[in-house]
């Protein structure tokens, strides 16, 4: 099962998408500015970082920038979810150190199929996918 | 010995001087009769000696000499007097034609002889005649001087007022008498002691024999605060000596209107950014609690989906799909908004067609079915890739296809793809036809503009914001191509959308309004003839935040021949240098944000662009002066010694070792400088400031200019001003070394030196863009001195 964490400062898309990935089958790790991503995703090892790029304390590029530079995190696929649909916001966040890119809102299934293919995993949650509540 | 010969000798010796003269003179007794006249006269007057001599004055000629003036002269004033002198006369002799003639007369007694009268007639016609026509000229230019509007006075070069024209007296409500023959300075009690003033006429005039549009700003006790333009010609006017006209141009209304435009402007432009700011503070506002709705209502769908509640699922759906409408609406007002701002961006990417069209097809299958159509899709075999927003043209053509749907019931709507070939270039066109309601002349008219559907009552029926064929035209256009439609009302419509199969970011094309063809078939078209592509080796890139200026350059530089590209900030400019690669930069050195500094040392440091040549310039737009930096090239401290090995090739002369000048006030950048050039086989000059740079090059004229900017004494913005109007050392290439890495109080001295160059000695807005061009001919010129240097290296 995977480990995912989810960096988001807004409450309801934070409980929306965390509540869309568990029924997935994702084990969901919330951290609610970057400050705080930070720190998580260091101590609880994610396999993949679902990241909202304006946060408070610290935005999500340079938590980004900072994660791709440690040896212990750099490994760590990021997807970036921002609300701008501009050519240069992706380019900033590929700029960044980002792995992928998604505009809010989220089309849930193109997202997971984001994660499947950064996390290499596409039979995973079909096997973990299962309802198991 | 016998006397008479002796008077007979002094009488031919007075007739032979009276011959010699060459006034015509007449010899009469008192009786008036002709004693003898001179050769003189009978020449004159085409009369011969037989006529003349012994006849009474008044009949010579057949009483041509008849004249009343004569006759008083002769027999009033002769009686009494012996001497008259310059009596003048004007008669039309039937003879010679009209005559002006100034008569002396003389009473003569000659020994033995009786009384004579000696007349002499000067023949002054011409000299009357010249006389005149000058007083005429005189007249001429004091009406001339009257009729100007524009106050003027003339002043002696002891600055005393010699006359003023109408205007002035009327504008400053003085009278003449009051103002001529005083010193300037004294007119309407002192009013016009303006040390600006005295500056100018003191200083300024008699050194130079004109000065232009000198402003000058003074409360003025009778007419309060005037802002006036001098002019003034210093002109040598005969007799009167050196005179000193002064014009004076009351500028005060035009500079107040001036003023309220840029005011106005300003305000307009706070206006929309406040309005740019709001649009994209609400979408977010709004987006927010949107993307709960859609979010939620969604997650609750497949929740009920798992739990088999079906009663729920239906309604649920309902919600997302407006939620997702909403959204859609919201993005659509966005997307117009950026457009509008200039801000919307093109992602291009390569894609395959038949997966972007089935993709489209399937999206718009629901909409398709609810009015009961059939959907048709024919694709030409080679429809293969093409390079585009791929975003955007699926935006387009789901917008095309929904109109078609919407406006079509129990019909079918075909969508066909196809490649063409067109002026050169390869084209992807779509066509969607519909056999819908149509559209009439007018309606089409209005179709692509934007918050526009055809009529009012269409939006009550079909819903829509009507922005989505504004918005499908404007992406069309961004993408360098267009959106075409020809209806007939009742049959049906048919888009047509034709775009560069590979589109480049620099292919925006300007908004063009549709053109009616006829009554019920329309056709709205771009005619990119106006447009060319961009050709490689012609483009320019405008680098400017002011659109005015931007658009003077653009202008400017296509009549030039050269293709223009502008981007109206730096982040935008270095972003659009890297994907044009252009020929040269223009690039403005006051911008908010990234300033032209930020920006030059950006181009610097990339290594594919360092060798675009950068012409930096600024214009202050309410007085159209402006400045051009004239550098050939610019590196940045501390200097790479690749890049500075490139700029000797390209700008050092033929046959080193070539002389070298370095101006810096910083003896360590000097001697490093030095050890470099020294170490490439060139023979160093150095300067630590402007002055002595100047002062340096009339010993010798060096091949290659190091130039810092600042610097004290002289700085480097007026060095470069001096040496380019120097002759010969206007063609010396000058590269100037710039800080990488500008700190703030760096940048602000930079920008203090344009500001006062701005001030002191800015050019016009003609002068500034003849010196680009002559900068643009330099750098489209292969160098050819240097070419053979370059191939042996």
């Amino acid at each position: 099962m995977s480990r995912i964490l989810l960096v988001e400062d807004n409450e309801m898309n934070r409980d929306m998408l965390s509540r869309r990935l568990m029924r997935e089958g994702y084990e969901v790790i919330i951290a609610v500015d970057g400050q705080q991503g930070m720190s998580m995703a260091q101590s609880e090892a994610p396999d993949l970082i679902l990241m909202d790029m304006s946060l408070p304390v610290i935005d999500g590029w340079e938590v980004t920038r900072f994660l791709k530079a440690a040896d212990a995190t750099k490994e760590i696929p990021v997807i970036a979810l921002t609300a701008h649909a501009m050519s240069t916001d992706r380019d900033k966040a590929m700029e960044a150190g980002c792995d992928d890119y998604d505009t809010k809102p989220i089309e849930f299934s193109r997202l997971l199929e984001k994660m499947e293919a950064l996390l290499g995993t596409s039979g995973e949650r079909a096997s973990a996918g299962g309802k198991t509540s | 010995m016998n006397p008479e010969p002796f008077v007979d000798d002094i009488e031919s010796y007075a007739q032979d001087i009276v011959d010699t003269v060459r006034e015509p003179l007449l010899m009469l007794d008192t009786n008036l009769r002709v004693q003898s006249a001179n050769r003189a006269f009978y020449e004159t007057f085409q009369v011969s000696p037989a006529e003349t001599e012994n006849q009474l004055i008044y009949q010579l000629g057949n009483g041509q000499w008849d004249i009343p003036g004569l006759k008083t002269l002769l027999e009033e004033i002769i009686p009494t007097s012996s001497v008259f002198n310059d009596f003048e006369l004007e008669h039309s002799f039937p003879i010679i034609g009209r005559r002006v003639m100034l008569l002396n007369g003389r009473k003569l007694r000659a020994g033995s002889h009786s009384a004579i009268i000696v007349l002499a007639m000067e023949d002054v016609t011409e000299r009357r005649r010249s006389e005149a026509d000058l007083r005429a000229i005189e007249t001429y230019a004091q009406d001339i001087v009257d009729t100007v509007r524009e106050p003027l006075l003339i002043l002696d070069t002891t600055l005393r007022v010699q006359s003023g024209n109408r205007a002035f007296y009327q504008t400053f409500k003085v009278s003449p008498s009051e103002t001529e023959n005083h010193l300037i300075y004294e007119l309407g009690n002192g009013q016009w002691d303006i040390p600006a003033l005295r500056t100018l006429l003191e200083d300024i005039v008699p050194t130079s024999s004109v000065f232009n549009d000198f402003e000058l700003v003074h409360d003025f006790p009778e007419l309060g605060r005037r802002v006036m333009l001098l002019n003034a010609r210093k002109l040598q006017a005969g007799h009167h000596g050196e005179l000193v006209v002064l014009a004076m141009e009351d500028v005060t209304e035009r500079r107040r209107a001036e003023e309220e435009v840029a005011k106005a402007k300003e305000a307009s432009e706070i206006a929309n950014k406040t309005k740019s700011l709001f649009l994209a503070n609400m979408s977010h506002e709004l987006r927010t609690p949107l993307n709960a709705i859609v979010g939620y209502s969604e997650m609750l769908q497949e929740e009920a989906a798992e739990q088999n509640l079906d009663s729920f699922t239906d309604d649920l759906r309902k919600i997302t799909m407006s939620g997702k409408h909403l959204l859609a609406l919201i993005n659509d007002i966005l997307d117009l908004s950026k457009i509008e701002a200039g801000k919307m961006e093109l992602f291009l990417e390569n894609f395959e067609l038949d997966t972007l069209i089935e993709d489209v097809a399937t999206t718009i299958q629901p909409l398709v079915e609810k009015n009961s159509n059939s959907l048709h899709i024919e694709l030409a075999p080679d429809l293969g890739r093409m390079r585009a927003d791929q975003v955007k043209v699926r935006q387009a053509l789901f917008n095309l296809l929904s109109n078609a749907a919407k406006f079509t019931h129990e019909g079918s709507v075909v969508l066909t793809g196809a490649r063409e070939r067109m002026d050169g270039s390869d084209w992807v066109v779509f066509r969607v036809a519909d056999t819908g309601i149509g559209l009439s002349a007018d309606k089409i008219v209005r179709l692509f503009q934007d918050f526009t559907q055809a009529d009012a009552s269409t939006t009550r029926k079909f819903g829509g914001t009507g922005l989505g064929l504004a918005l499908t035209r404007r992406f069309c256009q961004m993408m360098g191509g267009d959106v075409t439609v020809r209806s007939t009302p009742g049959k049906g419509s048919t888009f047509t959308i034709k775009l560069p199969a590979i589109v480049t970011d620099s292919a925006k094309s300007e908004f063009v309004n549709p053109v009616v063809s006829d009554s019920n078939d329309v056709v709205v078209a771009n005619d990119r003839s106006t447009d060319p592509p961009t050709l490689p080796g012609t483009c320019v890139l405008v680098i400017d935040d002011d659109s005015a200026q931007r658009d003077l350059m653009r202008r400017f530089l296509s009549k030039e021949g050269f293709t223009v590209r502008s981007a109206s900030s730096g982040a935008e400019g270095l972003r659009l240098a890297r994907v044009l690669l252009p020929i040269a930069i223009t690039l403005d050195v006051m911008m908010p944000e990234m300033d032209g500094w930020a920006v030059l040392d950006a181009l610097k440091s990339d290594p594919v662009l360092c060798d675009i040549p950068v012409i930096m310039l600024t214009m202050v737009d309410d007085s159209g002066r402006g400045f051009t930096l004239g550098a050939a090239d610019y590196v940045t401290k501390p200097v790479n010694r690749r890049r500075m090995t490139r700029i000797l090739k390209r700008y050092s002369c033929a046959n080193p070792p070539c002389p070298i000048l370095v101006v810096d006030d910083d003896s360590a950048t000097r001697a490093s400088m030095r050890r470099m050039l020294e170490k490439s086989g060139c023979r160093v000059t150095e300067a630590e400031n402007g002055e002595m740079a100047l002062k340096s090059m009339e010993q010798e004229r060096p091949s290659l200019i190091f130039l810092d900017l600042v610097m004290p004494m002289m700085d480097g913005f007026t060095f470069a001003d001096r040496a380019r109007l120097h002759p010969e050392w206007r063609s010396v290439p000058i590269v100037v070394v710039t800080a990488h890495d500008l700190t703030g109080d760096e940048r602000r001295r930079l920008n203090g030196c344009v500001e006062s160059i701005l001030h002191t000695s800015g050019c016009s807005r003609d002068e500034l863009l003849h010196q680009v061009r002559d900068a643009l001919d330099n750098y489209s010129i292969p160098h050819e001195a240097t070419a053979p240097h370059e191939a042996t290296a």
